[in-house]
């Protein structure tokens, strides 16, 4: 993996202190190669989420490092973080992605008005964006207008607002019947095709069984890495 | 978008809230306005007034204090106790005109208004006076009254007709015209006249003195303080007290105003830390998509900003409504008397400055709970549900 867009060298978190110290990450190393859509799988709470906040530099880590385009994260101060974050990764989680009192067209116009794209381009991008992910008709619509699989998929219209390389979803179908997760899927396909690098923690064999590589987490060590030669093998 | 649509978007998505907490932040600035210009509108009679008197010097009552002077501004009723004899010996220093004033009060329809009894021909050259309607004071002890030009239009009283003052009915002469100070509403009769009335045989309120060189002044008052045992203030000295004391009875007032600013702003603390814990998801949201601390920081305070800002403006509005409607009621006493009949002057200083007072208030108000969401960790934002 020679053009890796993310790499994680011993990358540990730990929270609380004494008695209440959890250890939710225990030396993390990960190349995660660009244009790749890479799968985190594993059981609940061990460190698939904790994971996914330190490769988007939402938090800062316990130990060892996150380089994003070759550029180290933890080194910059919190306003330059924040700005790649703005610049470099689209996030989308698993439930109440939207900001509530904007229309989904709003919601990506803030997306661009921090990442400070003038207005007057704001509303035309906006527009181009809902069309990628099938929601031109909803272009007004409050988030409570919207059905869940509708929400997603414009968190990830958001997501993809600044053309970031990498995005970052945590479990984005957890909250979804198996149709509105076919929606996604759709979406995360043309993602795909259009070479973006997709790094998604899921449950789902379905979206698994996407993957170009699979990433087994458990007690905050990777424990496997799967090709997609094998992944479907893997889940079957 | 930009921020301040995005902070427009936040500021209206709980209708109720944002009005309450705006009513609190416009009740409590108009009240402040209010008295700030009320107190400013008194401060411009008292002035007016002061000028309307033509004196230089003011002879009182051995021992007087602020109170009286204020008196002889409003136009109270005062302690006689000047003789005839008293007034002679200052009538007689050269260089300077003294003018008597006998202070008293009637009512007309159970209304109370000012008497004065003044020498005729003397007081209307001192004072300027110019007749409306009818004829002046033919003598310096003529029957009759001449009236001030509101008193006679409130209570439509022409030339020939009658007026009753303590209990005697007398006709009235003339009616001045309009000189916009208290002289407007007093009855004036001729001294003589007055004094029976008032059983004040021989005794004046006050003695009001123009002297020729404005430069001798403290020499005049040294004068007349040597010749009788009286008070002597200069107009200066006077005005000071009495605004002394108009202000006294100001801060009193803007205190009370302070307290409720302060009540609204914990209004807006209250109800913007509430905004912080309601979005805490947003704002991990926010940070996800890129806004650094600072850029939080900014959209929380310019949200509680923009309560001052209208809140400001609102309550300058109906505080400069509310003195206007309000004054005339609070016309009751002495200190505030002067209000009725004046105009309250809409300064628009006063507009422009309470705004920027109520958003400074506002922003202050919003320091913490901007700070309380800009602290979030982002992480922590994002898992609260
Ligand atoms: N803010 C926190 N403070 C303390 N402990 C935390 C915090 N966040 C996570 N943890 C702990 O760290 C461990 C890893 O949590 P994490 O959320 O990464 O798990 P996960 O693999 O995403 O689980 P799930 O599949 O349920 O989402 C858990 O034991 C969790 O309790
Ligand atoms: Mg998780």
């Amino acid at each position: 993996m020679s053009d890796a867009i993310i790499k994680t060298t011993g990358l540990s978190k730990e929270y609380g202190r004494g008695d209440t110290r959890v250890r939710a990450l225990r030396g993390v190393d990960l190349e995660v190669p660009r244009g790749s859509f890479t799968c985190i799988v594993g059981p609940s709470g061990h460190g698939k989420s904790t994971l996914m906040h330190l490769i988007g530099g939402l938090d800062r880590p316990s130990g060892g490092s996150v380089s994003i385009d070759g550029q180290e994260m933890f080194t910059l101060k919190g306003k330059q973080l924040a700005e790649l974050r703005a610049k470099k990764i689209g996030f989308v989680f698993q439930f109440f992605n939207l900001l509530q009192s904007l229309t989904a067209a709003e919601n990506i116009e803030a997306a661009l008005m921090l990442a400070g794209v003038p207005e007057v381009q704001q509303k035309q991008r906006a527009r181009e964006l809902l069309a990628t992910v099938g929601l031109s008709d909803k272009v007004d619509a409050k988030p409570g207008q919207l059905s869940g699989g509708q929400q997603q998929r414009v968190a990830i219209a958001r997501a993809l607002a600044n053309d970031p390389p990498v995005l970052l979803m945590d479990e984005p179908t957890g909250n979804l019947d198996s149709s509105a997760e076919a929606e996604v899927m759709t979406v995360l396909d043309e993602l795909k095709r259009q070479g973006k690098t997709i790094i998604l923690v899921t449950h789902s064999s379905e979206i698994a069984a996407r993957a170009s590589y699979l990433v087994k987490v458990r007690d905050g060590r990777i424990e496997e890495v799967v090709t997609s030669r094998q992944v479907l093998k893997k889940i079957a | 978008m930009t921020p301040n649509k995005l902070v427009y978007k936040n500021l209206t998505r709980r209708r109720g809230r944002f009005i309450f907490t705006l009513l609190g932040i416009v009740i409590g600035m108009a009240s402040f306005v209010a008295f700030m210009a009320m107190g400013g509108s008194l401060k411009a009679e008292i002035e007016r007034e002061s000028a309307a008197l033509g004196a230089n010097l003011v002879v009182t009552p051995k021992g007087s204090c602020a109170y009286e002077q204020v008196s002889i501004l409003t136009g109270e009723q005062l302690p006689t106790t000047i003789t005839a004899a008293e007034v002679a010996t200052i009538r007689a220093i050269e260089g300077m005109q003294a003018i008597p004033y006998l202070a008293e009060r009637s009512a007309i329809n159970n209304r109370p208004v000012s008497v004065m009894g003044v020498l005729p021909i003397e007081t209307k050259e001192f004072k300027g006076w110019q007749i409306a309607k009818g004829v002046y004071f033919p003598t310096d002890d003529a029957e009759g009254a001449v009236l001030g030009a509101v008193l006679a239009e409130q209570f439509e009283l022409e030339p020939g007709d009658q007026v009753r003052v303590r209990g005697t009915m007398l006709p009235v002469l003339g009616v001045l015209e309009e000189t916009s100070g208290k002289d407007d509403l007093t009855i004036f009769l001729s001294l003589p006249q007055a004094q029976q009335l008032y059983q004040q045989n021989d005794l004046v309120s006050y003695v009001a003195v123009r002297v020729d060189k404005l430069d001798e002044v403290d020499l005049y008052a040294m004068k007349i303080k040597a010749q009788v045992s009286l008070g002597v203030v200069s107009d200066k000295q006077m005005l000071n007290s009495v605004l002394g004391i108009v202000g006294t009875v100001n801060v009193t007032l803007q205190l009370i105003a302070a307290v409720a600013i302060l009540a609204a702003a914990f209004g807006i603390v209250n109800t913007m830390l509430t905004a912080t814990y309601e979005r805490k998801r947003e704002i991990g949201i926010l940070q996800a998509m890129g806004a650094a601390r600072s850029t939080i920081f900014r959209l929380f305070l310019l949200e509680s900003a923009i309560y001052g800002l209208l809140g400001g403006f609102g309550g300058a509005v109906l505080g400069l409504a509310g003195s206007f409607f309000v004054a005339p009621y609070i016309s009751q006493n002495a200190a505030t008397s002067f209000v009725k009949g004046s105009q309250t002057s809409v300064d628009p200083m006063l507009l422009l400055g309470a705004v920027f007072f109520s958003t400074l208030i506002a922003m202050l108000s919003g320091l913490y709970p901007a700070w309380k969401a800009a602290k979030l960790s982002p992480v922590e934002a994002i898992s609260y549900e």
